[in-house]
């Protein structure tokens, strides 16, 4: 497949990936660490939304979904199929050193390589997922935080895991 | 692409000289070998009285369960022994049971020694304090 069509739908398929469990396992709910509090309010401050605040400062300051899909492309790439599992197990100990309660990790790192595998089917390579998801992490942390936390909070309104609820 | 997947599999199961096994495995043999951790895992954890699913707002994952961090624990270490291409004999079978076992004694014993839960306790509170 092309490269540059491969890597737009890695990236649509990480984002996918990543904000949806992200979203189901309630990063947008409450801070999971004490740094998401700060970044939450401090994006809230300057006009985004609470909830989608705190799951930028959840993906930030701790192990969650975004940092499982990356260490998964980047194990698969390396070792194949067990080497995204590792991944998931050490995104696993991440999760416990940060003292980061949540699940969000560990299960975006295995959805991930199950649909790292099934896409290889259509020919997209472990580097597409992985250059796709540093532009997703991109799209959500880098261009415009406001705006996207509003974004995020719509999104967690859908999934019925809004903070101010 | 799907080389990729192939070789690596191939390369994983390849040659196990300094094992016992003289078969290498084939990919639906380490597919076998990972449902046995998962499932070996899981009963053992069952055996040992660890509650199947964790307490109820999933987001706390410190309790342990027999369903959230055992089969994660195996498998992930099931991993390494199969990239390291050591897999004992009977395809792997013995090493998946092995490894079952002990990440379930590991976990119902140690877990809370190795990852102590934090200190902190309003680490997780709600927004409105």
């Amino acid at each position: 497949m092309n490269e540059v069509i491969g890597i737009i739908i890695a990236a649509i398929l990480c984002w996918l990936n990543f904000v949806i469990v992200d979203t189901y396992f309630g990063l947008p709910e409450q801070p999971g660490v004490r740094g998401a509090r700060i970044i939450g309010k401090d994006v809230e401050k300057r006009g985004g939304d609470i909830a989608g605040g705190f799951f930028q400062g959840n993906i930030l300051c701790s192990p969650d979904a975004s940092a499982g899909t990356l260490m998964a492309s980047i194990g698969y790439l390396l070792l194949g199929i067990p080497g995204g599992i590792i991944a998931a197990f050490l995104v696993f100990i991440g999760n416990r050193l940060c003292a980061d309660p949540g699940y969000a990790g560990t299960t975006g790192c295995l959805t991930a390589t199950a649909i790292i595998f099934l896409a290889s089917f259509i020919g997209l390579t472990p580097e597409m997922f992985i250059v796709g998801m540093v532009i997703a992490i991109f799209t959500v942390m880098g261009i415009d935080q406001a705006k996207m936390s509003v974004v995020l909070g719509k999104i967690a309104k859908k999934f019925n895991r809004h903070a101010r609820e | 692409m799907f080389d990729l997947v192939f070789d690596t599999i191939y390369f994983a199961s390849f040659s196990n000289f300094y094992g016992l096994s003289n078969i290498s495995l084939s990919s639906f043999d380490i597919l076998l070998a990972y449902v046995v951790a998962i499932v070996c895992s899981i009963i053992v954890a069952l055996v040992l009285r660890l509650p199947l699913l964790p307490s109820k707002p999933y987001r706390y994952s410190f309790d342990v369960s027999a369903l959230y961090p055992t089969p994660i624990i195996a498998i992930g270490i099931f991993s390494i022994f199969l990239v390291l291409n050591y897999t004992f004999m009977y395809n792997g079978l013995v090493l998946a049971v092995v490894i079952g076992v002990l990440s379930a004694l590991f976990v119902k014993y140690l877990f809370d020694f190795v990852f102590p839960k934090p200190l902190d306790e309003n680490a997780g509170e709600d927004i409105n304090e």
